[in-house]
């Protein structure tokens, strides 16, 4: 048995792509630029990034859906490109939205297709299939169509596929995406429950607070390279010296986010909205006062709650993105 | 060996019920059933206006182009709509036999084909009064099942193209008015210019449809089984071009991510 579960090394992954007939331009989009990382037997590893960061792409690299255009990769020991049978057979994929499921099939025959397709031996499949609908908790739905299906269900049934063959490692990517909070925190559940019988799990998420809960080591990727790597507390620590302050606002302007950020002893400033409210995030240096600066800086806006609180790993993460120099969208080059 | 099986005959039929656009009683009747018989009426009091051919020639090679319509698009559909749910990754993913997930997907178009062929040719024969020898109907129906198969792998061929573009319907549509014009089903191979009749040399139920005529005009099973051999071997010979296209394009989708990207 190989030491990691995963390895990859220096792995990398270019897009070229052709668009229009008379003139036709040459796109190459590098995804991923180096990705170094190795996940250990039974570990439960987060990768994280903005998007277009590469998380999908590092995942399709590992899980044998894309050739690297340079590096290696392995899982269990097994090369992702000449093994890719004995990689296969090792791994599941679960990926999150409305799709990748046969819609007017019922879960229980989604699962049985599934089964054959993934080698489960024909004696095995039925109580295989029991056992996991009763794990994802569909079990008393099985035998609905899954064109009925709501998202958190299907994200269920996405999981309950992707362990049919009892995969030694499973890749999560985006589980939760548009699932209610309830549901998500059923899916991290399951996801929990999983780590603790051994599998191992490549988790990407955007939600912070999911990682941090879940992940025993975690990896900020950003402009396809691993910028960040270590124990959620480790990440954490990419904010050290530094404090938090919210204020919910109703109409922050660009040009009033860009004098913010000019602010002496502002790190980071972000807007992101929340119903019909904005919500400023200023990361700031922790011995300097920034509130009265920013408020006046946000003259004219009506607002709502002000806080300050320390950073949290999402606060890390958010420093550790921008931190990156060049912009978040992977690099592209386009000749004629 | 028990598995493979499995994954055939079980693995092909969950498939179909999950990617055949027409499982619904209304639209397997309306499209695969009523639809060939009207088209069979029409070509037939066509031929009877202009005297091209007499009943006999309609009947039986409409029954024949009959068993295409849902082998053709259902060969499509088993590729191209794993895209339209998603699927196809996850296919793709698979440790199993590619050749044996997809071909497995052809039997129950094949068999679809079939009983389409069979429903056709007997409502035909009924309406317009067309009596075929009872002894060559065991042959008749051989023939009828190599035909739907041909066509079942004539359009896994179709479907692997899906693997490579997205747009693969264009490419069944135009083959279904091709096995119309070019098999000597409903135009008289004799009347077509020859570059048009090699071409329909090459394709699904030309040779079965002359293997048919032959049997339904008495003439025995020694006087058809050239024209069905020639149809098993175009039928053999698409199921290995499905097999080499979707060996190919599975290839280069994982080197060019043309899954995402096409």
């Amino acid at each position: 048995m190989s030491e990691y579960a995963i390895e990859a090394a220096g792995l990398r992954r270019t897009y070229r792509s052709r668009t229009g007939w008379l003139r036709p331009q040459r796109r190459e989009v590098e995804a991923v630029r180096g990705v170094d990382l190795t996940v250990g037997n039974g570990e439960l590893f987060g990768l994280l990034g903005p998007n277009g960061a590469g998380k999908t792409t590092t995942i399709k690299l590992l899980n044998t859906l894309l050739i690297p255009t340079a590096g290696t990769a392995r899982i269990c020991g097994h090369d992702v490109v000449t093994e890719t049978r004995e990689v296969r057979r090792r791994i599941g994929y679960v990926f999150g939205g409305d799709r990748g499921l046969y819609e007017r099939l019922s879960a229980r025959d989604n699962l049985r297709y599934f089964a054959e397709l993934y080698g489960v031996p024909g004696r095995e499949q039925k109580r295989r299939i029991a056992e996991l609908l009763e794990l994802v908790r569909l079990d008393g739905r099985e035998n609905e169509r899954v064109e009925g299906y709501s998202r958190g269900m299907r994200q269920r049934l996405h999981i309950a596929r992707g362990l049919l063959h009892r995969p030694k490692v499973l890749f999560l990517d985006e589980p939760s995406i548009g699932v209610d909070p309830v549901a998500a925190r059923e899916l991290r559940q399951t996801v929990a429950d999983l780590a603790a019988t051994g599998t191992t799990v490549l988790l990407t998420t955007h939600y912070m607070a999911e990682a941090d809960e879940l992940c025993d080591r975690i990896a900020v990727i950003a402009s396809g390279t691993i910028q960040a790597l270590g124990t959620p507390a480790e990440l954490r620590r990419h904010a050290d010296g530094r404090q938090v302050l919210e204020v919910e606002a109703y109409g922050v302007t660009d040009a009033q986010l860009a004098t913010i950020h000019t602010l002496p002893g502002v790190r980071e400033a972000s807007v992101t909205v929340a119903g019909a409210a904005q919500v400023l995030t200023v990361q700031s240096d922790a011995g300097v006062d920034v509130q009265a600066d920013v408020l006046r800086a946000l003259d004219g806006v009506r607002l709502g709650r002000v806080s300050a609180r320390q950073p949290t790993l999402e606060d890390a993460y958010v420093a550790i993105v921008n931190r990156v120099a060049a912009p978040s969208r992977p690099l592209e080059a386009v000749t004629a | 060996m028990t598995a493979l099986f499995r994954l055939i005959g079980t693995g092909g039929v969950i498939a179909y019920r999950a990617l055949f656009n027409w499982t619904t009683p209304a639209m397997f009747i309306g499209s695969l059933l009523v639809g060939p018989i009207f088209q069979l009426l029409f070509f037939a009091y066509l031929g009877r206006q202009l005297g091209v051919a007499d009943d006999r020639f309609y009947i039986v090679g409409n029954a024949v182009l009959a068993a295409s319509l849902s082998c053709v698009f259902g060969g499509t559909m088993a590729v191209a709509n794993e895209r339209r749910f998603g699927t196809l990754g996850h296919v793709l993913l698979s440790p199993r036999s590619r050749t044996a997930v997809f071909l497995g997907r052809v039997l129950p178009y094949a068999g679809n084909g079939l009983l389409i062929a069979v429903s056709t040719l007997t409502v035909g024969s009924l309406l317009l009064g067309l009596r075929m020898p009872p002894d060559a109907l065991p042959a008749l129906l051989a023939t009828l099942a190599v035909a739907s198969l041909s066509c079942g792998f004539f359009g896994l061929t179709l479907g692997a193209l899906g693997l490579r573009f997205r747009d693969v319907w264009v490419v069944s549509n135009v083959s279904v008015a091709l096995l119309l014009l070019l098999t000597g089903v409903n135009v008289p191979a004799a009347g077509l210019p020859g570059w048009m009749r090699a071409v329909g040399q090459a394709l699904p139920i030309t040779h079965a449809a002359a293997a048919a005529r032959q049997l339904v005009a008495g003439k025995g099973f020694a006087a058809a089984a050239p024209a069905l051999a020639a149809e098993v071997a175009v039928g053999f010979g698409y199921a290995l071009l499905a097999a080499t296209l979707l060996k190919l394009f599975e290839a280069e989708s994982r080197r060019r991510a043309s899954l995402d990207t096409m």
